[in-house]
């Protein structure tokens, strides 16, 4: 490729115009790439993952070494196949056993003859070779052919090949294994003993063959000759090979994955031609070819621990998708449609545009639906048809033979749609904040929790392996069998409730060659992506009543068991259905879950037990207690959270007489009023109040604005109009509770002396227990306050007042209270509803998060409410303004998005400016910094990011191990003190995580317990910030704000050492004894065992005890 | 256990009793800054008032108080004072923490306002205050207090080192849960209460509004002519605030700037930039050289990921 070479060529004068050479390289990566810097990029990945020189000639020696001594190997005459078994099991050699056994009265037989031809096939033959998931090597095919002398006509009846070929993979297994001194393994590929290779890797520190340097291990593949006696027409798609004596299943059914495995031993040599021919053709072949692998092996399509079921050792396949592209179709039958075709590919493409065509195809192509021919130079070989009727999903490589994807299931083929949908989205709108590249090749995608909607993990070892022998003779094997089965029911009974199904499972092991049988699969993960228009629709239908005997209704009844029903709907029609029946939202949420559930259970006898999400520990982590549910005898939520909201705005509107000023607007500012309230409010009315103890009692005081129109009459002086918003406050709360009966208002004053400040709020106590705080949103403040903090600003002054510093500190106070209460938290609100309307899941993720946060003891006192909701918004938005809910990036359950934002949070760089377009009206530059004004701090971001990387271990470990509650629980270890605060006087504690429900049922602990109702009030965070703006620059304080029962603090780094004494020190000090006469500075200490006390005090009939951690 | 010094930097050192621990607090006489003005002097008499730092957050007046009881009757206490903030107005009018510190030892609670107009000529009206119960101020560790005792004698008593820690005296104000239960009943006052408060002072606003405008040079409903003739109007209320006739009203950017904007004039560039071959060529040229800046920064960028072995996908 064009290799940009101006460092040298360029190299002293920068201003020099630039050649006509480099011009074009320049042009060229802007416009062949997407753009300069991501062609830098591509040039930089590509030596990365190709395999290196070093070591080359020691493999070469060796694959020498191994020729001359497979050519010698001795001959092996007939034997029948048993016998044979038996001979090589005396050596140690297993003979990798296929199905069906040969029957011991067999009458053909085994036998061995030394190889005629070895080649290096596949990527390493042909220097394509791309490096594989850490830790595997580069693969060497070395293929050998067997003489067709030991093969005859009939052999591809009844796996009679197959045997044969595991008994000449055997002998070669036995005879290098005793020749060189390097380890041998077998390896089934997708677990199918049908395409078992022999693999050598050279041993450490072996003196004579080591080729390790070259990290490369040799896969020796037996391979059938092309001049084989095996007619190629008896392996067309259609023909039944396979005789099974069992009576249950049909005698004579087609076998097309069995025959397409036969075929796969004759076209080794064919594909390294013609790929190679393609290389040459197309020069950026190479290229392109790599960066598609690197893509594919970053999502599980290779190896790796989750991999997509079926593209195991289909390094072909991505190479015919290339030649696919590049030749064009195959025109199928007499099919008009040949205007459809597709059109082949420019050749001078760049490896980019390659790559993006690739993509392209796999995007938009319904493997289940439209077969793929690849355009062939002698036509078709056999009958399309035949593919089309015996092959759920087809495509057939450029010799009309093979099928790579007979062994593939659909539901793979459609994660790999569904992934190249979202990488090509991501490349043509690279939003702002992300690294388009390296979300493309560089990291990788095996986090399932944040790939998937729902993670699904299902252990096999109790499955009901109920396929008829004939499957698992078509499959290869009972797993290939039981997994195909599965992802066929699932794909029918999820239907267009989801984009993708992904069948994950490790990639199958390498076995002893002691060992004929390749290890079961036990524990398989399902992911889902959810489709949101349809995933948790309520009623699935099926034929309706008049064609009840049909097939349809037959294969309808037979997929959903006993669930399947008759029903008649609104609209007249009766049709078999399946209704699921949901009482909550989170149920909903779990309705496609509950079909896997269902669909497990019924046809493989898969009991919940063996079935498992996390779904239901993270709901709990957002539910109360049940008991405390009992004892609040309320319903509440955000719906009728937004009701009472509602009617509030009613009653205040009706007001309107007795107003001096009509009411234009009421404008909610509250998490409680937009969905985004970790846990749902609940009113308490007074009445229920006062029985409820102390812990129980917290109810949220929920902030409105109120708008008035403009009026003349208010006063120009900030002083004043705090007043006259009193007065107005007292007429509203008169005339409310007049006109409202069991409605209470009262004002709150605020109590601050800052006298610019609008502290005041109209406390609204609705008669079902809703709390509300009104303020009145006046827009001349802002401009008073303005004048207060730079008079300079004001041409002409009104009045000659001088202000001095302390009042300028005040305003500005005021300044920031006013712009973010008034004109922040609006906007901001109604861009967190509009959010949540349109992405069903961020509400969920939101309060997830929010969760861990304060579970961390973070939330509130360092990050804001509202900066998480905005951080919360990166998965879903992305930077984008246009993004829609059916974008593939976008998580559509909580938990997806809970762990995006974890993700997110790990490699976090506070420092780069986030931004997102969420405010429409607004450049959105202006808004985060007001919500991040007040931290978090250096200190407090590096705690999050410490957590989030914890916590994203700790949730790929929740995969396997489904305890969640791990997350959310808080080490206290690395707090130098921990303050235990009494749980009996925390109206909150019943919202900790680990809440007991003792200390609200301990009713003889009602001393203290006071009937004065209190909305709103919860001293935790009051003597948080007590503590905090007392001791600001001693110690850090941290505090769960959901029901916490335990501050933690830390002492700040900058007063560990003993320093001179001055007089405005502001920490609490002890003097030093003076050691030194001569020393004249009086040292002090910071006195911490007296702040201890002092924090004590301050916190009586709070604070239980203090522990402390360290040595003092 | 060692000797723990006496005095520090010229402070006596005064240790206080804690449950498990001493706290100390330093004293020293107070000395009045000399290029200050009188009235600080006022505050703060010299010779009688006692400058303590490291006072404990909560500390009251009346547990400063109680603690130097044995030195001598103290007057008044001052938290974080700070001459600097003092306003430079009317006595009264200043920081209402220290009115209030102050009113906090009267028993009989005086309306503040009253004092202060005391000497004004028509009879102002009264204000109705907030109720404020006594309640604990919390301040930042280590702050400093200047107490002032009645008699000047009591300062040197203070100043001499205590012989064993003095235990800190309580006083009735709630602390912690309660305090902050009371705090919040105390922020929710009667109705009828903050109507009073609210309307006395509004009537006290506009009694000191009609006055100062008696006194201001611009009298309301009388146009500002300046010396060339020009009306002065300024921006004010919601629809502006003429003083003097009725005319429209000043721009906003006039009110920031003193600038008149003048006509908004499409301001169309007159020269060509691309009429010359030679400004083609150099566009052009320039084009290039910054294709070419781009191009290099984007390469040393990625040289950097490179060393940092960004590109190693697995």
């Amino acid at each position: 490729m064009n290799q940009v070479d101006s460092e040298n060529t360029n190299r002293q004068g920068r201003e020099e115009p630039l050649t006509g050479h480099e011009l074009r390289d320049i042009k060229d990566a802007a416009d062949l790439y997407q753009s300069g810097s991501f062609k830098l990029q591509i040039d930089a990945l590509l030596p990365n993952v190709r395999p290196k020189e070093s070591g080359r000639q020691q493999l070469d020696h060796f694959l020498f070494a191994l020729r001359a001594h497979c050519i010698s190997i001795p001959s092996i005459a007939p034997l029948s196949p048993l016998a044979a078994i038996k001979v090589l099991a005396k050596q140690g050699v297993a003979v990798p056993s296929v199905f069906p056994l040969p029957s011991p009265d067999v009458k053909w037989k085994v036998a061995f003859e030394p190889p005629r031809e070895f080649c290096v096939v596949g990527s390493w033959g042909n220097g394509i070779a791309v490096k594989k998931q850490s830790g595997s090597r580069f693969s060497v095919d070395l293929s050998m052919e067997m003489p067709e002398a030991l093969f005859q006509e009939k052999d591809y009846l009844d796996g009679r090949f197959f045997h044969k070929k595991s008994y000449y993979l055997a002998v070669l297994a036995q005879s290098i294994s005793t020749a060189f001194d390097v380890d041998t393994f077998y390896s089934s590929a997708l677990g199918d003993p049908r395409l078992t290779t022999l693999v050598l890797r050279s041993r450490n520190g072996s003196a004579s063959y080591d080729f390790s340097k070259s990290h490369t291990e040799v896969h020796v593949i037996p391979v059938l000759s092309s001049s084989s006696p095996l007619s190629s027409s008896r392996l067309f798609p259609s023909h039944s090979n396979v005789r099974v004596p069992s009576s249950s299943s049909p005698p004579n059914f087609p076998t097309p994955i069995y025959n397409n495995t036969i075929l796969l031993s004759t076209c080794a040599k064919e594909a390294l031609m013609s790929t190679h021919e393609l290389k040459n053709a197309l020069p950026a072949f190479h290229d392109a070819y790599t960066l598609l692998r690197v893509w594919a092996n970053q999502r599980g399509y290779g190896d790796g621990e989750l991999c997509a079921r079926g593209f195991e050792r289909k390094g072909s396949f991505w190479a015919g998708l290339l030649r696919y592209l590049s030749l064009g179709d195959e025109l199928v039958g007499t099919k008009s449609g040949s205007a459809k075709l597709r059109k082949p590919l420019g050749k001078g493409l760049s490896s980019y545009q390659l790559f993006k065509a690739a993509l392209d195809f796999l995007a938009k192509h319904k493997f289940g639906e439209t077969p793929v021919f690849t355009k062939t130079t002698n036509g078709h070989r056999c009958a399309p048809e035949e593919y089309i009727t015996h092959h759920p999903a087809i495509f057939v490589d450029a010799t009309s033979t093979i099928n790579f994807l007979s062994d593939v299931p659909l539901t793979s083929l459609d994660l790999l749609s569904h992934d190249a949908k979202e990488t090509l989205e991501q490349l043509s709108n690279p939003g702002a904040s992300s690294d388009t590249f390296a979300d493309c090749f560089l990291k990788s995608r095996f986090k399932i929790s944040s790939r998937f909607d729902a993670v699904i993990r299902v252990n096999l070892s109790q499955a009901s392996r109920n396929q008829s022998t004939s499957t698992v003779i078509e499959h290869g094997s009972s797993d290939a069998a039981l997994l195909a089965s599965i992802s066929s029911l699932l794909r029918r009974g999820l239907g267009n409730r989801t984009q993708a199904i992904a069948i994950l499972q490790p990639v199958t092991p390498y076995r002893p060659i002691s060992s004929a049988e390749s290890p079961s699969t036990s524990i398989i993960h399902i992911g889902l992506i959810y489709d949101p228009a349809h995933a948790f629709r309520l009623v699935d239908h099926g034929p309706s009543a008049e064609d009840q005997d049909s097939n349809v209704a037959k294969e309808f009844r037979y997929l959903w068991g006993s669930r399947a029903e008759l029903r008649r709907f609104k609209d007249g029609r009766i049709t078999e259905s399946v209704v699921w029946e949901v009482t909550t939202s989170d149920e909903r949420a779990h309705i496609p879950v509950s079909i896997v559930r269902h669909l497990l259970q019924l046809h493989f006898g898969l009991s919940a037990k063996y079935v498992r999400t996390l779904q239901t520990p993270f709901d709990n982590i957002l539910q109360l207690p049940d008991d405390v549910h009992r004892l609040h005898r309320a319903t509440g939520g955000c719906k009728a959270a937004l009701t009472a909201f509602d009617g509030v705005v009613r009653s205040l509107k009706a007001l309107d007489e007795q107003l001096p000023l009509a009411l234009l607007n009421v404008s909610p500012i509250s998490e409680y009023l937009r969905y985004t309230s970790t846990f749902a409010p609940l009113p308490i009315p007074a009445s229920v109040s006062a029985e409820l103890p102390e812990s129980l009692r917290f109810l949220p005081t929920i902030p409105i604005i109120l708008e008035f129109e403009k009026s003349s009459k208010w006063p120009d002086d900030l002083k004043a109009i705090q007043k006259i918003k009193l007065a107005f406050f007292e007429t509203i709360a008169q005339s409310l509770m007049s006109s409202n009966p069991g409605l209470k208002a009262s004002i709150a004053t605020g109590g601050s002396s800052n006298p610019f400040q609008g502290y005041a709020a109209l406390e609204i106590f609705t008669a079902e227990g809703w709390s509300f705080s009104a303020f009145i949103w006046h827009d001349r403040e802002a401009t008073l306050l303005d004048r207060i903090i730079d008079p300079g600003k004001m041409f002409v002054s009104p009045s000659d007042q001088k202000y001095n510093a302390r009042e300028q500190r005040e305003a500005k106070v005021a300044q920031e209270l006013y712009t973010r209460r008034f004109i922040y938290a609006p906007r901001h609100h109604r861009a967190i509803v509009n959010l949540c309307h349109k992405y069903s899941a961020y509400s969920g993720t939101v309060r997830l998060v929010k969760r861990w946060l304060a579970a961390h003891w973070l939330l509130h006192t360092h990050v804001s409410e509202e900066a998480i909701e905005i951080i919360c918004a990166l998965p879903f938005v992305g930077g984008k303004q246009t993004s829609t809910e059916s974008a593939a990036a976008v998580p559509h359950s909580k938990e997806r998005g809970f762990s995006l934002v974890l993700e997110f949070l790990t490699d976090w760089d506070w420092k780069e400016p986030l931004c997102l377009t969420l405010y429409e009206d607004d450049p959105p530059a202006t808004a985060p910094e007001m919500w991040t004004s007040n931290g978090p701090d250096a200190i407090a971001v590096h705690r999050l990011r410490a957590f989030a990387r914890e916590a994203s271990k700790v949730l790929r470990n929740a995969e396997t191990e489904l305890d969640i509650k791990s997350l959310f629980l808080h080490s206290t270890d690395d707090y130098d003190i921990v303050i235990q605060l009494n749980p009996t006087v925390l109206p909150r504690y019943h919202q900790n995580i680990n809440a007991e429900s003792s200390v609200w049922t301990r009713d003889a602990h009602s001393g203290i317990t006071e009937s004065t109702h209190r909305p709103g009030f919860d001293p935790l965070p009051i003597f948080l910030a007590d503590l905090q703006s007392t001791y600001a620059d001693t110690l850090k304080f941290f505090a769960d704000p959901f029901g916490g029962d335990r501050i933690g603090a830390i002492w700040l780094p900058s007063l560990g050492a003993p320093r001179p004494f001055r007089a405005l020190a502001g920490f609490s000090s002890k003097p030093l004894a003076k050691e030194d006469k001569a020393k004249d500075k009086d040292l002090v200490m910071l006195n911490r065992q007296a702040v201890l006390d002092e924090i004590g005090r301050l916190g009586t009939g709070l604070v239980q005890k203090i522990i402390v951690h360290e040595p003092m | 256990m060692p000797v723990l010094p006496k005095r520090l930097s010229g402070f006596t050192v005064i240790p206080i009793a804690y449950p498990s621990s001493s706290h100390f607090i330093y004293a020293r006489a107070h000395t009045p800054p000399k290029s200050k003005t009188s009235k600080s002097k006022n505050v703060l008499p010299e010779g009688r008032t006692l400058f303590l730092v490291n006072v404990p957050p909560d500390a009251t007046e009346r547990e400063l108080t109680l603690l130097f009881k044995d030195c001598g009757t103290v007057e008044r206490v001052l938290f974080d004072f700070n001459s600097a903030d003092a306003p430079e107005e009317h006595e009264s009018d200043s920081d209402e923490e220290v009115v209030e510190a102050a009113e906090e030892s009267d028993t009989e609670a005086r309306p503040r306002k009253k004092r202060k107009l005391q000497t004004s000529e028509p009879a102002p009206p009264k204000m109705m205050p907030l109720p404020s119960p006594s309640l604990r101020t919390l301040r930042k560790t280590g702050s400093c207090a200047h107490l002032i005792f009645l008699d000047s004698s009591s300062l040197a008593k203070a100043l001499s080192p205590p012989t064993s820690p003095k235990p800190w005296p309580s006083s009735e104000e709630p602390r912690g849960l309660s305090h902050y239960m009371a705090n919040y009943d105390n922020e929710r006052p009667p109705l009828d209460t903050i109507k009073a408060h609210a309307d006395s002072f509004m009537e006290c606003f506009e009694f000191n509004l009609s006055k100062s405008k008696q006194e201001a040079k611009y009298r309301k409903g009388e146009a500002v002519v300046d010396e060339d003739g020009f009306t002065l109007v300024t921006r004010g209320g919601a629809y502006g605030q003429t003083l003097g006739g009725g005319v429209g009203v000043a721009s906003k950017k006039f009110m920031l700037t003193g600038k008149i904007g003048g006509r908004k004039k499409k301001d169309k560039k007159k020269e060509k930039d691309a009429f010359y071959a030679f400004q083609k060529a150099e566009k052009q040229r320039k084009v290039i050289l910054d294709m070419k800046k781009n191009f290099e920064t984007d390469k040393q960028r990625i040289e950097k990921l490179k060393e940092s072995r960004r590109f190693k996908p697995y």
